[in-house]
């Protein structure tokens, strides 16, 4: 008896031609798309959601025409406990939260591996683009896809051996544009359909809006925008509202281009300055997790991503207690963000990753 | 082997149906309504099927109204009902219908219709003292199941329908899940209007009726050509009507033998479940279903997950209703019962028919205890959350 897979389809064309692929290898595929956003608001723009019936519909031809079972779940109340609150509640605290690399972790490598085992499947494949090499000791890798423009590595720093060896990517050696002329090949309907760009659950990218919705106006944080000098420069609306290393929207006008440079919770401070002011000489990661075991207390030369459109950086890692973990940078580098992934690599192989908590200054 | 448990959906076509259809496509055109031979020959056809169906329930022909299915039927004959009731402006139902007569009756609330809706006891049973209390000459229908879809609950609707009658309401019923698995009897049961569907019968969809006491005058809906004794115009589907009447006198022929067969399936899968798996609780009474129902809380796990693991096995069952999406919610049936939304989100409905056979029951049984023990303990759902 072949594998059974189940296949996370969102109606996409890559988790299509994913889907197809591993049916074509011989994979007893199961189709599974997840119904994860809580519903929009009345009005607002359903195409625009990773989750709309439009989207299921397309996954279900796709499934029709393979040959393969499809299902659609319901994965609601998981994703708003496990990634729209963790959001919502970053933002509040004046950090700006990456969800979907928590909704690979806590959703697509947890939730759905337990129903996968639930449905007798052996493994969970997605179209991400990333690879899994395994070597000759058994342990897993994580590397970089061969599509480097594509790679989708950094969403997925946190998987470890195991779930890495129950996970296949079927796309990590193609290119976008061999998947879309897959797609065309098998007739995929789904073949020209634009990339997904925005959070899903926030189609119109309107995140402070969103998150004061969630939240309540009550929960949101007004306070001042505090120069480099300390002297007030204004006020805002919102701790929520802003990330480091932001420029426009700072509703200060005149003089030189501000930037933000630190959110101070505690106080609802917004701090700016000038762009020279942003780079920082590394920075604090929590939540650290290791593809691979790692010694602690030792420096290793790694690769740095510390947003997920940004060039690694050469930087030396220590790994400390509690899934902390310190980041010099070769060289300072530009600001960071906390709440972002922070992601390490050496070459094209992702050692692993965590959340970035701070900035150090020196 | 797969095996095929969800007859409360649509049984598969009975081979006296599949005749019918193989005959009507051989041999078989015209329109009921030519004078022709061909059309005469069509007319004979579905008078024949229309008795066959009235027949089944002890009815006149002329009280069949053929339909394109279950829905069309509520809607008809609620519609019907409320354009000759006058001035009378409320309806009773209950709150465990079918959406086929619930969508139709929440509409009529922004017309000025008060609907009351009576709400079940924990067995699933709508209390038959408290819609006779609610009946008096403000009421223009009273409209309720005779069977649940999701339980199989026989319902007590004869006092109901003595008082609408003492009242001069409509009286409808929704026999949908009725007719094959108890005898009905048209004549004794004292509704004006009584919906059937084909297909839970093993005709095709696309086919029903609305039975019309001859002395109760409704409104039509759809309007056009004579059809129907006026009540529902446009051609008949007489492939449809055809296969309905086949399926009808199959049914007529067989009955009380086949319902004492599924009964015994039915009785020894559920016991048979209850040993296999500690928990296990019955959405319903023990006594007073249809002969093929049984709706079941699953303990630890997700309905939605046993039903697509026990598909994946070959195992086809089915779990409240689907949502436009496709992905399944929870049974507002089991929730108007009094269960927490877990617990209706741990559910099952398993419904047996003409085609089960007792080997497929046997292969059930183990698939299903096996898929359960799989299912909760790869994705448990903690206790807690299902109180």
């Amino acid at each position: 008896m072949s594998a059974r897979v189940l296949v996370a389809m969102s109606g996409g064309v890559d988790s299509s031609v994913a889907a197809a692929m591993l049916h074509e290898q011989g994979y007893e595929v199961v189709g599974m798309a997840m119904r994860l956003a809580p519903e929009p608001a009345a009005g607002a723009r359903r195409r625009a959601t990773c989750c709309s019936h439009e989207d299921f519909e397309d996954a279900r031809r796709v499934a029709e025409r393979m040959g393969f079972p499809f299902y659609v779940i319901d994965l609601r109340s998981d994703f708003t406990a496990r990634v729209v609150e963790n959001f919502v509640s970053e933002y509040l605290s004046g950090r700006t939260p990456n969800p979907c690399v928590m909704c690979n972790r806590e959703i697509k490598f947890d939730r759905l591996w337990r129903r996968a085992r639930a449905i007798g499947a052996d493994y969970v494949a997605t179209g991400h683009y990333a690879r899994i090499r395994r070597d000759q000791t058994g342990g897993f890798h994580l590397m970089r896809a061969a599509d480097t423009s594509k790679d989708q590595s950094y969403f997925l720093f946190s998987l470890g051996q195991e779930e890495l060896s129950r996970t296949l990517f079927p796309l990590g050696d193609v290119t976008k544009s061999e998947v879309r002329s897959r797609a065309r090949e098998i007739g995929l309907v789904n073949a020209e359909k634009p990339e997904s760009q925005e959070i899903c659950f926030v189609p119109d990218g309107d995140y402070a809006r969103f998150v004061e919705r969630a939240a309540g106006s009550a929960s949101v944080r007004a306070g001042r925008v505090v120069g480099p000098d300390g002297r007030v420069l204004g006020e805002h609306r919102g701790i929520h509202r802003f990330t480091v290393g932001q420029r426009r929207g700072l509703g200060i006008a005149g003089g030189e281009p501000l930037y933000v440079r630190e959110i101070r919770p505690d106080s609802a401070d917004v701090v700016v300055g000038p762009r020279s002011l942003l780079s920082s000489a590394g920075l604090v990661a929590r939540d650290v997790s290791m593809v691979r075991a790692a010694l602690r207390d030792t420096a290793i030369r790694v690769e740095v991503k510390a947003r997920y459109r940004q060039h690694p950086v050469p930087a030396m890692l220590r790994l400390g207690d509690n899934r902390r973990a310190e980041v010099r940078f070769a060289e300072r580098g530009p600001a960071v963000t906390p709440g972002q992934a922070c992601v390490f690599y050496s070459g094209d192989e992702v050692l692993g990753g965590g959340f970035i908590e701070r900035a150090l200054e020196a | 082997m797969r095996v095929f448990l969800d007859h409360n959906a649509g049984s598969p076509l009975r081979p006296e149906a599949v005749a019918a259809i193989v005959e009507f496509s051989r041999s078989r055109h015209g329109n009921p309504a030519s004078v022709h031979r061909s059309g005469q020959s069509a007319r004979k056809l579905l008078e024949e099927s229309r008795r066959c169906v009235a027949d089944l329930i002890g009815a006149s022909p002329r009280e069949i109204v053929f339909t394109s299915g279950g829905t069309e039927s509520n809607n008809l004959a609620i519609e019907g009902a409320i354009r000759r009731a006058g001035a009378r402006r409320r309806i009773i139902t209950s709150s465990i219908e079918h959406s086929s007569l619930l969508t139709p009756l929440m509409s009529l609330e922004g017309r000025g219709f008060e609907v009351v809706k009576v709400a079940p006891d924990r067995e699933g049973r709508v209390p038959s003292e408290t819609v006779e209390a609610l009946i008096d000459e403000s009421v223009a229908l009273v409209t309720l199941g005779l069977v649940n879809a999701e339980t199989g609950v026989i319902q007590d609707v004869s006092s109901a329908g003595r008082r609408a009658n003492e009242a001069g309401a409509f009286f409808h019923l929704d026999a949908a899940q009725a007719l094959g698995r108890i005898p009905i009897d048209a004549a004794s049961i004292g509704c004006d209007l009584m919906t059937l569907s084909g297909h839970k019968i093993g005709a095709p969809s696309g086919i029903g009726v609305l039975f019309v006491r001859e002395s109760c005058a409704i409104a039509p809906v759809m309007l056009g050509g004579p059809q129907e004794g006026g009540l529902r115009a446009g051609t008949q589907n007489l492939l449809g009507a055809a296969a309905f009447g086949a399926a009808a006198r199959a049914v007529s022929a067989t009955m009380t033998e086949e319902t004492a067969r599924i009964a015994a399936m039915t009785e020894a899968l559920l016991q048979g479940l209850e040993r296999s798996i500690p928990g296990l609780a019955l959405n319903g009474p023990r006594h007073g279903r249809v002969c093929n129902t049984i709706n079941l809380s699953f303990p630890g796990v997700l309905g939605e997950s046993m039903l697509i693991a026990l598909d994946l096995e070959g195992i086809e069952v089915s779990m409240g209703s689907a949502c436009a999406a496709g992905a399944v919610e929870p049974s507002h049936v089991l929730v108007a019962m009094g269960r927490s939304e877990a617990e209706a989100r741990s559910s099952l409905r398993l419904s047996l028919g003409w085609s089960t056979r007792p080997e497929e029951i046997a292969r059930a049984l183990e698939v299903i205890a096996r898929v359960w023990r799989r299912v909760a303990d790869a994705e448990p759902v903690v206790a807690e959350a299902l109180r």
